[in-house]
């Protein structure tokens, strides 16, 4: 229960409190003290009484403090009767006390306007900063081989293991799944023509130049690149990396090096083994829907397979491979912040990781045209 | 409410992982309205003892009770005491006044102008009045830990709990939070216990302490520091007070 009452005589008021003044009765004691406070207009001296008062905490303090606040500010003398309740007079002399006395310092939030030309301002910068860490990488990747101890060899077998080993289960998965769906697409519309005959070939095109590489680095961007992005960003707020550069580490070589290398290493193969995973979802899908036979697909399938049908797709692997790697590492250097900065990298290295393998592999694919390949 | 009863009473606490012992018999009082320190050297299960009080951790046996209730990892709703994290365990993605709001907000049918009233006093209690707005991520650690205590305050608790308030800060800082922490003991009748092995707080704001030593798995010492400081006989603890280690090599006739 929470009772505030206005005795006025005159030019002063005083306001008789009783009940509890505590958190739990802070929205009842909200609501008593607006409907007093506009009964105390016209007073020249406010007093506060705070016999009544049964129990009083900070909550309670803080709102009895502001109402004397915003009483002074209007002219009146405030004072409090502070005989028969010191703990309560105490509580609110506190809180008045430890009032701002220092302008609020805003920190600068931008308007969405302001985040669209501070985005625009960025760009450049980001694209400068972008080319400056793929030197930095061209560089330390030279530096690696004259000073193999700067760079931290014996991660690598982890990080394959990591990025190879442990995703294959998902790339081939994948890749398997998208054979039976060339497959299928290639039976449903080149049956229409009596051609189900060149859906091996169709498989193997479309598969091993285009899809294979393309599918396996997309799979390989969302699981290695978020967690390479949120390892670095991790050790980035941890004051890891500084420690590393204040022994003397360069940690694009202690740390990008080793991780580029083992993508490099483990996309080629992760992509050759999905690309054998697609031709069984080929056969899977072609035998289950037409009257193909298996060794009539192996066949066809084997004519189709040419060195440069293989080679065009798995050339590209390592250049999907150092974008996801370089991306990843890059955005994770890049984190500040707390844990909420090391999301918010670990979406973008995800993203931009992503981005970067479709347009590397479109440039492929371009290229590749152009040379009427 | 109990007067007579303590505020934390401990009785014979185990804990440990498995075989592993850390520490045993572990008895001791916590009188209301008092600081208390928990005091000890490295890696002696200062923090770790602080967790179990708090309720994170279950003791493998003996009984932790606050205000004469069951032990803490049980309660369930408002959280009846506040905890200062050594970072300050602050929200990233909220401002200082946000992170503040939260526990009013969800505990409470608080609402609007008195949230807001009532985290700027709280900011401005503990000296950070000006940075409502700032993320954590735009202030200092020493500022973190003083907002961390800000919002273990927000529920008026008449508990804290604080693990290395003053570590890692400056001797001005650690002084100004010396003097929040006597503030908030004497003007608003909060128990605090802190967990510290910084000796000016220890000898500033501390009316009790227990020491704990790895090596005797338990408590070595309980009082008043200064005394056991001045007056105490165990060659751990005149080390510990007196950060001099001709009392442990005397002891060991080295």
């Amino acid at each position: 229960m929470v009772v505030v009452q206005a005795d006025r005589e005159g030019n002063s008021a005083r306001l008789m409190l009783a009940g509890q003044f505590d958190l739990d009765h802070a929205v009842t004691t909200a609501r008593e003290l607006a409907s007093i406070e506009a009964s105390l207009d016209g007073c020249r001296v406010v007093e506060l009484d705070l016999t009544g008062v049964d129990d009083i905490d900070g909550a309670g303090a803080v709102q009895l403090a502001r109402l004397l606040d915003r009483v002074e500010a209007r002219g009146p003398r405030t004072h409090v009767l502070d005989e028969d309740n010191p703990k309560a007079a105490r509580l609110i002399a506190l809180y008045r006390q430890r009032l701002t006395d220092t302008p609020v310092v805003t920190a600068r939030r931008s308007t969405i306007l302001g985040s669209l030309g501070s985005s625009a301002a960025q760009l450049l910068r980001s694209l400068t900063s972008a080319l400056d860490f793929i030197g930095h990488n061209a560089l330390a990747a030279g530096q690696a081989l004259t000073s193999r101890r700067s760079v931290d060899w014996r991660s690598l077998p982890q990080l394959l293991q990591q990025i190879g080993a442990d995703g294959l289960a998902v790339t081939s998965g994948a890749n398997l799944l998208v054979g039976v769906i060339i497959g299928v697409l290639g039976v449903s519309q080149l049956g229409r023509f009596g051609a189900t005959v060149y859906v091996p070939e169709l498989v193997v095109v479309a598969h091993f130049r285009e899809l294979g590489p393309l599918v396996t680095a997309i799979v390989v961007a969302g699981r290695s690149g978020a967690g390479l992005a949120s390892e670095i960003a991790t050790m980035k707020v941890s004051e890891e990396i500084d420690a590393l550069r204040a022994m003397g580490f360069d940690p694009v070589r202690w740390l990008v090096v080793p991780r580029c290398i083992a993508l490099v290493v483990a996309l080629p193969v992760l992509t050759w083994i999905g690309d054998l995973l697609a031709l069984l979802g080929g056969i899977v899908a072609t035998t289950s829907l037409t009257d193909m036979s298996a060794r009539a697909y192996v066949m066809a399938t084997a004519d189709a397979i040419t060195p440069a049908s293989l080679l065009e797709g798995l050339i590209k692997t390592p250049f999907l491979a150092l974008a996801i790697g370089l991306i990843a590492c890059g955005q994770g250097l890049a984190t500040a912040g707390g844990a909420a900065a090391v999301g918010a990298r670990t979406t973008t290295a995800v993203v931009l990781s992503i981005l970067g393998v479709i347009v590397i592999s479109s440039l492929f694919t371009l290229f590749y045209a152009f040379m009427g390949l | 409410m109990h007067r007579s009863r303590p505020h934390i009473a401990v009785r014979d606490l185990r804990i440990g992982w498995g075989s592993r012992v850390l520490m045993e018999n572990v008895t001791f009082d916590i009188e209301r309205g008092t600081t208390f320190v928990i005091l000890g050297g490295s890696g002696c299960g200062k923090s770790t003892l602080l967790r179990h009080l708090i309720g994170l951790e279950r003791p493998q046996s003996g009984v932790i009770e606050i205000d004469g209730l069951g032990p803490p990892h049980s309660y369930e709703g408002v959280p009846r005491f506040g905890v200062l994290f050594q970072s300050g365990a602050l929200f990233g993605s909220l401002t200082l006044a946000e992170n503040l709001a939260l526990p009013l907000t969800t505990w409470t049918s608080v609402r609007g102008r008195p949230v807001q009233e009532l985290t700027q006093a709280k900011l401005d209690l503990v000296g950070l009045g000006p940075y409502a707005g700032f993320l954590p991520g735009e202030i200092s650690g020493g500022m973190k830990k003083r907002a961390g205590i800000a919002r273990a305050m927000m529920l008026e608790p008449d508990l804290l709990f604080l693990d290395e308030p003053s570590a890692g800060l400056d001797p001005i800082t650690a002084y100004e939070l010396d003097q929040l922490i006597i503030t908030l003991s004497r003007d608003l009748g909060i128990t605090i216990v802190i967990v510290t092995h910084e000796l000016p707080s220890i000898f500033l704001v501390a009316e009790s302490c227990i020491v704990l030593d790895k090596a005797a798995k338990g408590i070595v010492a309980r009082g008043d520091p200064r005394i056991l400081r001045d007056q105490s006989t165990i060659p751990f603890v005149r080390c510990f007070f007196t950060r001099s280690s001709a009392a442990l090599t005397a002891s060991h006739g080295v």
